[in-house]
């Protein structure tokens, strides 16, 4: 269970505050694949990233006692000054391994992405990136409780998709997901509840097609 | 938080130094020279010695704390903004490549200070301080006002993203006004005022005072040093603990 309380979130613009979310107070479950639905600047990345930890409410709190991932994603993550292999040996030593030559190796054999591992990461293309941040997962036993996926899957390859999707069916058996993804496809994959966040709320649908079908409601006009 | 130190010191040290091991002694080496350089220079057009104290051993007491002061403020004061990609990982806290950051010019500064007291006393002069205890505390009250100036930068950097650029013009003319190629006693009594405002010159005074027992400072005041740098220290505390979100946020 993920417990958010009074949760608000703004940008400042020119214009004054602008709020994703005013005032949401929900629990999100964590024994159900959750798909975040939204238009373009509504706020799913955000949210993914203040679930995540990476960004932080500007009031209300998040809390849960599950192990949550931080996002993954084509955003961030790593860094484009470092080369692949220097960022998964920062991210395994921020995580206590003293070791970290046989978590490169499971990144480097997982990535294949060849000579580029060691290039600085802002030379990839997006492909070679979610190569990169998904292998950084999937090499770690972090046995996380729930995985938060931002348009990741998205830009793979198909060899690389059908992978990744074995290997998370295989070593995740457990985990389950929140993932953002604007290919419904994809989500309805993955996904069996749904998140749309609307009127700067975030409404909680236990089955996905109701959170679909609510979504085109809301924001697709010409369906 | 000792794992996320280690990670960011493992990093940045690459960086800084670079890949190969010659970015070690470039390290180590440019400081040196510059000591040398200067102690040579004052040497040929100076007098020979300052109250019985060789004048290149009566530079390098100063210079090596001021090239602390110049190298720890700037990379202090840009340490949050130049580290804000990592900040994505929830175990990395703003304060941690601050801290990285003091560890590592530490680091180089007590390696660089022993290696030139190590050619001096190869070269004949006596290099070993007179009260080792009051030069460590001007170095540490000089290391404490760094980091309380550099926390409470990283903190105006959010506001206003050109800080940086300021402080290196503030930092140009620091070199001619805090005592690294005259002391106190060289500048008539009345003209003190022009630098005793200068926590810097009063590090540079006591740190004289305390190296050559034959040197006595004028001017230099503990009780002024101290009070600048604890009050240096609160204000970068307390600006770090207002923003600590928006270190992360922005």
């Amino acid at each position: 269970m993920i417990k958010l309380e009074n949760l608000s979130k703004y940008y400042k613009t020119k214009q004054g505050r602008h709020y994703i979310l005013k005032d949401v107070s929900i629990e999100l479950p964590t024994d159900r694949n959750v798909a975040i639905l939204g238009p373009n600047g509504a706020g799913k990345s955000t949210l993914v990233r203040m679930l995540g930890g990476a960004d932080l409410p500007n009031r209300g709190k998040i809390s849960s006692d599950k192990r949550i991932s931080w996002p993954l994603g084509l955003q961030g993550g790593l860094q484009g000054s470092m080369s692949g292999r220097e960022n998964v040996r920062f991210v395994a030593r921020i995580h206590g391994y003293k070791d970290t030559r046989e978590i490169e190796n499971k990144v480097r054999d997982f990535a294949e992405i060849g000579k580029f591992f060691d290039e600085p990461v802002k030379t990839y293309s997006s492909g070679m990136r979610s190569r990169v941040t998904f292998g950084l997962t999937m090499g770690f036993d972090f046995n996380f409780d729930v995985l938060l996926i931002d348009e990741l899957s998205a830009v793979g390859d198909a060899n690389f998709k059908k992978k990744s999707e074995a290997l998370m069916k295989e070593k995740y058996a457990q985990t389950k997901l929140i993932m953002v993804n604007h290919s419904v496809a994809e989500l309805k994959r993955f996904c069996d509840a749904g998140l749309v966040i609307y009127n700067q709320q975030l409404h909680y649908f236990d089955s996905l097609d109701d959170a679909i079908e609510e979504y085109e409601t809301r924001y697709v006009s010409n369906r | 938080m000792a794992d996320t130190v280690n990670a960011l010191l493992l990093r940045e040290v690459k960086t800084r130094f670079g890949s190969n091991r010659l970015g070690y002694f470039w390290a180590l080496f440019d400081p040196i020279a510059q000591v040398a350089f200067m102690a040579t220079i004052f040497t040929l057009i100076g007098r020979e010695s300052i109250t019985g104290v060789p004048i290149s051993l009566f530079l390098i007491v100063a210079i090596l704390p001021y090239k602390l002061f110049s190298k720890l403020l700037p990379q202090l004061s840009a340490a949050v903004s130049s580290n804000k990609a990592l900040f994505g990982y929830r175990q990395v806290a703003p304060i941690d490549p601050v801290i990285t950051r003091l560890l590592i010019e530490l680091v180089a500064f007590v390696v660089v200070y022993l290696l030139v007291a190590l050619i001096l006393t190869w070269l004949g002069i006596d290099a070993v301080p007179d009260d080792f205890l009051k030069l460590l505390l001007a170095t540490l009250l000089l290391v404490v006002m760094c980091l309380g100036l550099g926390l409470a930068l990283c903190s105006a950097t959010i506001y206003w993203e050109d800080t940086p650029k300021l402080l290196s013009i503030v930092l140009m003319p620091m070199f001619f006004i805090s005592g690294i190629f005259f002391c106190a006693t060289m500048i008539p009594a009345k003209y003190w005022f022009l630098f005793d405002w200068n926590p810097v010159f009063h590090v540079m005074e006591l740190s004289r005072d305390a190296f050559f027992s034959s040197y006595q400072t004028p001017v230099g005041d503990w009780a002024y040093l101290s009070v600048v740098s604890l009050g240096c220290l609160a204000l970068g505390l307390g600006s770090y603990q207002i923003n600590r979100l928006k270190f992360v946020t922005q």
